[in-house]
C-alpha cells in the first residue's frame, strides 16, 4: 500500500526552481532512496514532507490524509520523523534525554499534572525513559547515555538523531544524508541498523550520497535533478539509467555509480 | 472645531512627530546594522538636552557651540557604548545585546543623575520667544527650529546613504552582513558608525526640544517607547519609514487630544505600537514578510 | 525525574536551607528584617516565573512589573472596595493576570524574533498609564491604601512573622512546582527548544504553544506576587509597577543564569537586598547605606551588562561550578 504519495510537488526559491514538479510514491515497509547531485533539490523536497517548508503547487498525502498546510508537530503526530543533513541535536542535554525528547509527540504530561508530578506523569515518565534506553540500543548508543550530545564522537551524532526521531514513533522515517562524515565500519552497522529499524516496520526514505549504501539497502530509488524527478526504480535499472548518469557527469560520484 | 484650531493640532502633531522621527531613525539605523532594538535609545535623547545644558549653563559656552557640543558628546557616548559593550558579545546573540541595551539605558539615565543632578534643566529658546502666525494658528519660533533641524538632518541622512561610500556600505551591510563582509566592507565598523549616528539623532531631538520642556535624566525612556513606536509603525529597518511613522504617530497623538482627550494620550503611542506588532509587524510601509517561526 | 535522580546531598542541602528560611521569624523579632525578608520572598514568587520564561524558554519580558500590578490592584480593589474574602482576591488576581498573559502571548509569540520583548514594553507601559489614570478602582498617583491584611476563614494573618511565613510558603510551594516542572516532558521541551529550534520541531514540540504557555504561568505568578504584595504592604502605587520594576526583574533573571531556578533565586534575593543593605548587615552606616541606594540603579543596569559580556552562566553557573567541586571533595 502507498502510505506516502507525492503528487506534481513544485517550490520556488525566488528564480529558482528548487523542486519541479516531482511525483512518487512511497510503499509501506519499503527503503526507498533520494539521490541526485549537489543542489537537486532533496533536502528542500524533506522540507515539503516535513513542514519546515511549504510547497508552491502540489499535494502530499500520508496514510490517505493530505498534509500539506498543517504545522509540523501535527506532521510528527501523524507519524514521520526526520533527521537532518546538519545535525540539529540538543547539545546540552544528554544523549539520553535527546531521545526522550523525541518522545515528545507522543506522551502527554501536561504542564499542570508534571507540576503536581501526578501518579500517571511519573509513570509516563518511566516509560519514556525505559523506551529511549532500549532505542540507544536499537542504534548501539546505549554506552553513551549519559554523554552530553555535544561530547559525542561526530560518527555517532548521526546515530542519535536516528534514535531520536525513532522515538517520535514514525511510520515513515526521513533520513537526510545519514551517513555523511562516517567512516565504513560506522557506514557499515548504519545499514544494519536501517535493516533493524525497516523491520520493526517503519519505513524509510533515506537521501544519501553514499551510493555504495543507496545500492545496497534501498529497494527503490527516486533520482533528481536540478529539481526535476529524472528516474524511478530498483537500484540495478537506476545504475544503468542514461540520463541518471548524464546528471552525474562531471560529478565525483560517477566513479561509484 | 475650528480650521485654526484644527490647524494648530496640526501644527503639534508635526512637531511631536519629528521628534520622534529623529528617535525612531536611530532604532531604525542600529536595528539595520545589527538586527537589534536599541532600548537605550531614549537615553541618546536625554543626553543630547542635558550634555547641551552643561555645556552652556555650566561650562558658559555660547549656545550653538554647546548645542554642537551636546550633539558629539553624544554621538561618542553611542560608539564608546558600542566599543564597549555591544561589540564585546562576541557571539552577537540579539537576545542578549537587546538586554544589553536595557541595561545601558539604566546606568545611563542614573549617570546622567549623578553628574547633573535629579531637578530639571532648562535651555534658551534658540532665537527668543517670539512666534508667527499661520493662516490663525500660532507657530512657535522653536517649533519651526525643530522642523528644520529635522528636514536637515533627514537630508543628510538621506545624502550619506546615497551619495557617499560610507552610507552605501552601511546599506549593504543592512541588506545582507555576510555578503558585505565578503565584498570587504568592514561591517564591525558599520555598526559602530551606526550606533554613533543614532546617538547623534537622538541628540540632535533632545537637543531641539528642551528649550521648550526642559531636561531631566529620566525623559529617557517616555520619549524612546515612542520613537521605537514610530519605527514599528514606519516600518524597522527603512529609514524613509522611521520619519513618516513618526509623523503619523505625532499627528495621531495630537488628533487624538483634540478629539478624544488628553487623559490617555502617553497610551496613543503605544496602543498603536501593540496594534502594529500584532496586526500588521512589518510596519505601514513593510514588505509582508512575516517570518516563520 | 527522567533519569537524573536527585542525589541525595542536593536533598539535604534543600532541607536544610529550607528549615533555615522558615526558622528565621523564631530567631529575631526584628520586625523590618522580617518585612524586608519577606520582600524577597515576594521576589522569589516572580523570579520563579522569570527564570522560566527567561532561563528555560529563553524569552525577554519587559513588562512583568505590569502584571505585579495588575495583580496588586486587582486584589487590592475587590477585596478592600467590594469586600471580597482576600482569598478570592488573590485568585482573581491569578486568574486576570493569566488571561492577560495569554492575550498578550498568543499574537506575539506567533512572531519570529523579538515581538515579545517589544509588546510586553509597550504593554507595561500602557499598565502605568492605567495604573495612574484610572483613579476610580487604583486611587491614581496618590496610590490605593488601607488594603486589609490576608485572612483565611477569620484568621487575619498580620503580623510579620505570620506574613513571612505566608509568602514564603506560597514560595516555596510555587518553586517546588516549578522544579517538578523543568524536571518533566515539558521542561525537556523547553530545553530542547533552547538547544535548536529545528531539532525541536522535529520531536513535533509546539514551539509557539510552548512558549506561550510558558509567559502564562510567569503571567500568573507575578499576579499572584502583586495579589500578595497588597496585602502584606497595605499600600500600592503606580511606581512600584514601572518599567524600571521590570527591568530590575530582568536584572535578577540575568545575573540568575539560564536552565536554574536556584540561580535566579539567590540573585533575586542578592538585587532585592540592595536598597535594604542595612537590614541585612549589621551596624551598617547610615550614610553608607544612602551612598548604595543612590548607585542601586547603576548596580543593577552593570550586572545586566558584565553578566552578558563575561559570565553568562551567571549565578547558575557558580552554583553548577560549586556543586562540581563539592561532588569532588564528597
Ligand atoms: N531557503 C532557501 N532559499 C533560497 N534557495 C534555497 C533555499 N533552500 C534551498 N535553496 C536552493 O534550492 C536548491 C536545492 O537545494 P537543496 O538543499 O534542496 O539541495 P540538495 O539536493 O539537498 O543538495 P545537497 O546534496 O547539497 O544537500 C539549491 O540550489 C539551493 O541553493
Ligand atoms: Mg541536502
Amino acid at each position: 500500500m502507498s502510505l506516502l504519495e507525492v503528487r506534481s510537488v513544485s517550490k520556488q526559491f525566488g528564480g529558482l526552481t528548487a523542486v519541479d514538479d516531482v511525483s512518487f510514491d512511497v510503499f509501506e515497509g519499503a527503503i526507498k532512496a533520494v539521490i541526485g547531485p549537489n543542489g537537486a533539490g532533496k533536502t528542500t523536497l524533506f522540507n515539503i514532507l516535513t513542514a519546515f517548508d511549504r510547497p508552491d503547487e502540489g499535494r502530499v498525502s500520508f496514510d490517505g490524509t493530505d498534509i500539506v498546510g498543517q504545522p509540523p508537530q501535527r506532521i510528527v503526530r501523524a507519524g514521520i520523523a526526520r533527521t537532518f543533513q546538519n545535525t540539529q541535536l540538543f547539545e546540552e542535554m544528554s544523549t539520553h534525554e535527546n531521545v526522550m525528547a523525541g518522545a515528545h509527540a507522543v506522551t502527554r504530561a501536561g504542564f499542570f499534572g508534571a507540576a503536581l508530578r501526578l501518579p500517571w506523569t511519573v509513570r509516563e515518565e518511566r516509560e519514556v525513559a525505559e523506551e529511549a534506553r532500549r532505542l540507544l540500543r536499537l542504534v548501539g548508543l546505549e554506552e553513551w547515555a549519559d554523554t552530553p550530545a555535544a561530547d559525542l564522537p561526530h560518527g555517532l551524532r548521526r546515530l542519535l538523531e536516528i534514535a531520536r526521531a525513532l522515538a517520535t514513533r514514525p511510520r515513515l522515517l526521513l533520513l537526510d544524508e545519514p551517513a555523511a562524515g562516517l567512516n565504513t565500519a560506522e557506514t557499515a552497522s548504519l545499514a544494519d541498523a536501517l535493516y533493524r529499524i525497516r523491520d520493526r516496520g517503519t519505513t524509510i526514505l533515506i537521501v544519501e550520497h553514499d551510493m555504495g549504501l543507496v545500492m545496497e539497502v534501498s529497494d527503490e530509488i527516486v533520482v533528481l535533478d536540478r529539481g526535476a524527478k529524472i528516474a524511478e526504480g530498483p537500484p540495478r535499472l537506476i545504475q544503468k539509467d542514461p540520463a541518471v548518469i548524464a546528471a552525474y557527469l562531471g560529478e565525483e560520484d560517477l566513479d561509484e555509480l | 472645531m475650528g480650521g485654526t484650531e484644527l490647524l494648530q493640532f496640526v501644527l503639534a502633531g508635526l512637531k511631536n512627530g519629528s521628534i520622534y522621527a529623529l528617535v525612531a531613525l536611530g532604532f531604525t539605523l542600529i536595528y539595520a546594522a545589527t538586527g537589534v532594538i536599541n532600548f537605550a535609545q531614549g537615553e541618546f535623547y536625554m543626553l543630547g538636552g542635558m550634555l547641551s545644558v552643561w555645556a552652556y549653563a555650566d561650562l558658559g559656552l555660547p549656545l550653538p557651540l554647546a548645542g554642537l557640543v551636546g550633539v558629539a558628546a553624544t554621538a561618542a557616548v553611542g560608539g564608546v557604548f558600542e566599543l564597549g559593550a555591544i561589540r564585546q558579545r562576541k557571539d552577537g546573540d540579539p537576545l542578549a545585546l537587546i538586554v544589553i541595551t536595557v541595561g545601558g539605558s539604566m546606568v545611563l539615565s542614573s549617570m546622567a543623575r549623578h553628574l547633573f543632578g535629579p531637578n530639571e534643566r532648562p535651555l534658551p529658546l534658540f532665537s527668543g520667544g517670539g512666534s508667527v502666525s499661520v493662516f490663525g494658528a500660532v507657530l512657535e519660533v522653536q517649533t519651526i527650529w525643530i522642523l528644520g533641524l529635522t528636514a536637515l538632518a533627514v537630508v543628510g541622512l538621506w545624502y550619506l546613504y546615497n551619495r557617499t561610500g560610507l552610507g552605501r556600505a552601511m546599506r549593504a551591510c543592512a541588506v545582507n552582513r555576510d555578503a558585505a563582509r565578503i565584498v570587504g566592507i568592514d561591517t564591525r565598523l558599520m555598526v559602530t558608525v551606526s550606533f554613533l549616528l543614532a546617538a547623534a539623532l537622538g541628540a540632535l531631538a533632545g537637543l531641539a526640544v528642551t528649550p521648550l520642556t526642559q531636561t531631566a535624566f529620566d525623559v529617557g525612556p517616555t520619549v524612546g517607547i515612542k520613537g521605537f513606536a514610530a519605527a514599528i509603525l514606519g516600518g524597522l529597518g527603512n529609514p524613509i519609514a522611521a520619519v513618516v511613522g513618526g509623523l503619523v504617530l505625532g499627528m495621531l497623538e495630537s488628533v487624538s487630544i483634540a478629539f478624544i482627550s488628553s487623559t490617555y494620550k502617553d497610551a496613543i503611542a503605544l496602543i498603536v505600537l501593540l496594534a502594529v506588532l500584532f496586526m500588521r509587524p512589518q510596519g505601514i510601509l513593510g514588505r509582508s514578510s512575516r517570518e516563520k517561526v | 525525574m527522567g533519569e537524573r535522580t536527585i542525589d541525595i546531598r542536593t536533598v539535604a542541602v534543600l532541607a536544610l536551607v529550607g528549615a533555615l528560611v522558615f526558622a528565621v521569624p523564631l530567631l529575631t523579632a526584628d520586625r523590618y528584617l522580617l518585612k524586608v525578608l519577606t520582600f524577597v520572598g515576594i521576589n522569589v514568587i516572580i523570579i520563579t516565573g522569570m527564570a522560566l520564561l527567561f532561563g528555560y524558554a529563553g524569552q525577554v519580558s519587559l513588562g512583568h512589573a505590569a502584571f505585579y500590578g495588575i495583580g496588586a490592584y486587582t486584589s487590592a480593589y475587590v477585596v478592600t472596595s467590594l469586600g471580597w474574602p482576600w482569598l478570592g482576591g488573590v485568585a482573581l488576581a491569578v486568574a486576570v493576570t493569566s488571561v492577560g498573559g495569554l492575550l498578550l502571548a498568543l499574537p506575539s509569540l506567533r512572531l519570529k524574533g523579538h515581538y515579545l520583548a517589544m509588546a510586553t514594553l509597550g504593554f507595561g507601559e500602557i499598565m502605568r498609564v492605567v495604573f495612574v489614570e484610572a483613579r476610580g478602582i487604583t486611587g491614581g498617583p496618590d496610590g490605593f491604601s488601607g488594603i486589609p491584611f490576608a485572612s483565611v476563614g477569620g484568621l487575619a494573618i498580620d503580623s510579620a512573622g505570620a506574613n513571612y511565613w505566608l509568602i514564603w510558603g506560597v514560595a516555596a510551594a510555587m518553586l517546588a512546582l516549578a522544579a517538578n516542572l523543568v524536571r518533566s516532558r515539558a521542561g525537556r521541551a523547553m530545553r530542547a527548544l533552547h538547544g535548536s529550534e529545528l531539532g525541536a520541531l522535529a520531536c513535533g514540540i509546539d514551539l509557539t504553544g510552548l512558549k506561550v504557555r510558558v509567559f502564562v504561568i510567569s503571567a500568573a505568578l507575578a499576579g499572584l506576587a502583586g495579589a500578595l504584595y497588597a496585602h502584606v504592604v497595605g499600600f500600592i502605587s503606580p511606581s512600584t509597577f514601572s518599567l524600571h520594576a521590570s527591568v530590575v526583574l530582568v536584572a535578577m533573571a540575568v545575573l540568575g543564569g539560564t536552565r536554574s531556578l536556584a540561580g535566579p533565586v539567590l540573585a533575586a534575593a542578592l538585587l532585592t537586598l540592595i536598597p535594604f543593605a542595612d537590614a541585612v548587615i549589621p551596624g551598617l552606616s547610615r550614610s553608607a547605606l544612602e551612598t548604595i541606594q543612590e548607585w542601586q540603579e547603576d548596580i543593577y543596569g552593570l550586572t545586566i551588562i558584565a553578566v552578558l559580556l563575561f559570565v553568562p552562566g551567571g549565578v547558575a553557573g557558580a552554583l553548577r561550578r560549586l556543586s562540581r567541586v563539592g561532588r569532588r571533595w564528597g
